[in-house]
């Protein structure tokens, strides 16, 4: 028998035993993750709060959290906070990645370094940087002060509480990034460059001819995931201000917590839910499109 | 550009990505040494007489805390090991096998990948009180693996992609079931691409702050979510105490990270490319 007819013959009796090897990890995440989802559309058609049978209000929870001004102050929010994490991110990124790539001194610990907050907690991270922009003794502020520019009054102000907000997020998530940018950048043959300069390119060409388009692939995966991602932001604003002051820093993930465990209104929390899950997929439709017929021509 | 002005500027990129990085860290590590006269003063003091006194509060005053500790490690270790041993099975299937059904599960997958954490705690929050699975470590356990076995799967068949199929069928011919294939072949030769997805568990359950928050309470309660606490005193919270649990906290997951870089780099870049 050629390995060949092997293969075959293993394609056709593979169904089961790989159905049963996929089992343990779908099984998870559909009774965990797939199921309620499914649950949480259902509650989101129905009024209902701990403890009391729901009743069918058809879209009557859409249209409450629709037309609740805080709900669109907390999308505002996200929106502000995930566009500058993203793009400052990226741009951080793809900087620290030409960086490395150039060669720097003591590599490996310079990349240990540079890995590091990657390992931090949320609530570290946040006690961390509440201390560095303590408005009396943090040494940001006192730095900041010293050249000059007024202090980040995080506490008060609730678009400093949300810059804040994002730079904690990019310390959090650039080794996310770096590394994404950076391994794309290494896979980059080097004949291009030097071909590129017995042609008398400059760098400048170089980067905006080699570079920037072959890393375009990795910047935009990198990009959709952070996109993602930070959509879900939760743990950094309810650590850092709570929602706070007067519920001007919330973000949806805080607004959907507040409204289900604090206001004990699950209709309306499952419907701001389920707007996630649409936002999340209509992010990512084109990535989705594209996995699905390159899996399905691979795999009919 | 003359090459010493190049140089200097490198010089100056590098030492601002170190302090980028490493500032904020360094930071809390060396306050959670100081009395609380240097703590607050202004400026900061690079020079000061170290302290253990901060340590000697978390020991006496906050005993939580070394639980919360306990708990973490615990359901950390579950949830890798849970983590792994599934996304290694599945990424084998997806490795070796074709079918539309498996095309079709990897794909789903994927899409579950999107759907936000704490959507699903509206309905999993009555669930597991009806269980009476709230404040158990085993409910911590399953869902943090839940969460990355998507990722996980997806790491694995990359991994497992670059084991020749020559092996497995040499194998087979010589008498080897399924099972002997995938423990004395496989698994062992796909050893880097588990460590790989157990670094990201590891980090994650460590550190997870949210499904914490909300499911656990007491006798689950995981260090982040005590660190939360003792930050969220409203009045007086002990910074100098506050620095000492998160350093220790964060310096057995850090080392870690260091030492295992390399896989998490490789890890890293092997889920986001292929999915």
């Amino acid at each position: 028998m050629s390995s060949l007819d092997l293969r075959r013959q293993s394609r056709v009796k593979s169904a089961l035993p790989a159905l049963f090897m996929v089992g343990p990890v779908q099984l998870m995440v559909i009774s965990m993750i797939f199921v309620p989802v499914l649950f949480v559309a259902w509650l989101s058609f129905n009024e209902s709060s701990f403890g009391q049978a729901p009743v069918f209000v058809g879209l009557q929870n859409y249209v409450q959290v629709l037309s609740d001004p805080y709900f669109w102050r907390a999308m505002g929010n996200t929106i502000l906070v995930v566009l500058i994490v993203v793009h400052v991110e990226l741009l951080l990124g793809l900087g620290v990645a030409l960086l490395f790539a150039s060669g720097v001194p003591m590599r490996p610990l310079l990349l240990a370094a540079v890995l590091a907050p990657y390992a931090v907690s949320e609530i570290s991270a946040v006690v961390m940087w509440r201390y560095l922009f303590d408005l009396d003794v943090g040494f940001a502020t006192q730095l900041l002060t010293a050249l000059g520019l007024p202090a980040l009054e995080w506490s008060i102000n609730p678009f400093h509480g949300l810059v804040l907000i994002a730079l904690l997020s990019i310390w959090l998530h650039l080794p996310f990034t770096f590394v994404i940018l950076y391994a794309a950048r290494l896979a980059i043959p080097n004949d291009l460059y030097e071909a590129a300069g017995v042609d008398g390119a400059s760098a400048f060409q170089k980067f905006r001819r080699i570079t920037l388009p072959l890393l375009m692939p990795a910047m935009l995966i990198a990009m959709l995931f952070r996109y993602i991602f930070a959509f879900r932001l939760f743990s950094e604003v309810w650590l850092m201000t709570g929602g706070g002051p007067a519920r001007q820093t919330e973000v949806l993930a805080v607004y959907l917590y507040l409204e289900a465990f604090r206001y004990n209104a699950f209709g309306e929390a499952a419907a701001t839910g389920w707007l996630l899950v649409l936002a999340s997929l209509g992010l990512a439709v084109f990535y989705l499109r594209r996995l699905y017929k390159e899996m399905f021509a691979a795999n009919a | 550009m003359p090459k010493p002005v190049t140089k200097l500027l490198k010089a100056v990129c590098v030492a601002l990505v170190l302090v980028w990085s490493l500032v904020p860290i360094l930071m809390i590590v060396v306050s959670s040494f100081k009395a609380d006269r240097d703590i607050f003063a202004a400026p900061p003091r690079l020079l000061f007489e170290p302290t253990f006194n901060n340590y000697l509060t978390l020991w006496n005053n906050w005993g939580d805390f070394f639980h919360g500790l306990v708990n973490s490690a615990i359901i950390t270790i579950g949830a890798t090991l849970l983590a792994v041993v599934t996304s290694a099975l599945a990424g084998y299937a997806y490795s070796r096998f074709r079918s539309p059904t498996l095309a079709f599960s990897a794909f789903f997958l994927i899409f579950i990948r999107l759907i936000p954490p704490i959507v699903i705690t509206l309905p999993l929050f009555p669930a597991v009180n009806v269980l009476r699975l709230n404040d158990t470590h085993i409910l911590m356990i399953v869902l943090y693996a839940t969460f990355f076995v998507s990722l996980g799967t997806l790491v694995m068949r990359t991994f497992m992609d670059q084991i020749p199929r020559e092996l497995d069928e040499a194998a087979h011919i010589d008498g080897a079931s399924r099972l002997q294939i995938l423990r004395k072949v496989i698994f062992p030769l796909s050893a880097q691409g588990m460590v790989a997805v157990a670094v990201f568990v590891i980090v994650f359950a460590w550190n997870e702050f949210l499904f914490a928050f909300i499911f656990t309470t007491t006798n689950a309660k995981t260090a982040p979510l005590v660190i939360s606490e003792m930050y969220g005193a409203v009045e007086g919270v002990e910074w100098g105490v506050l620095f000492a649990a998160s350093t220790l906290q964060l310096l057995p997951v850090l080392i870690f990270v260091i030492l295992a870089q390399k896989h998490l780099v490789a890890g890293l870049t092997a889920g986001a490319t292929k999915g």
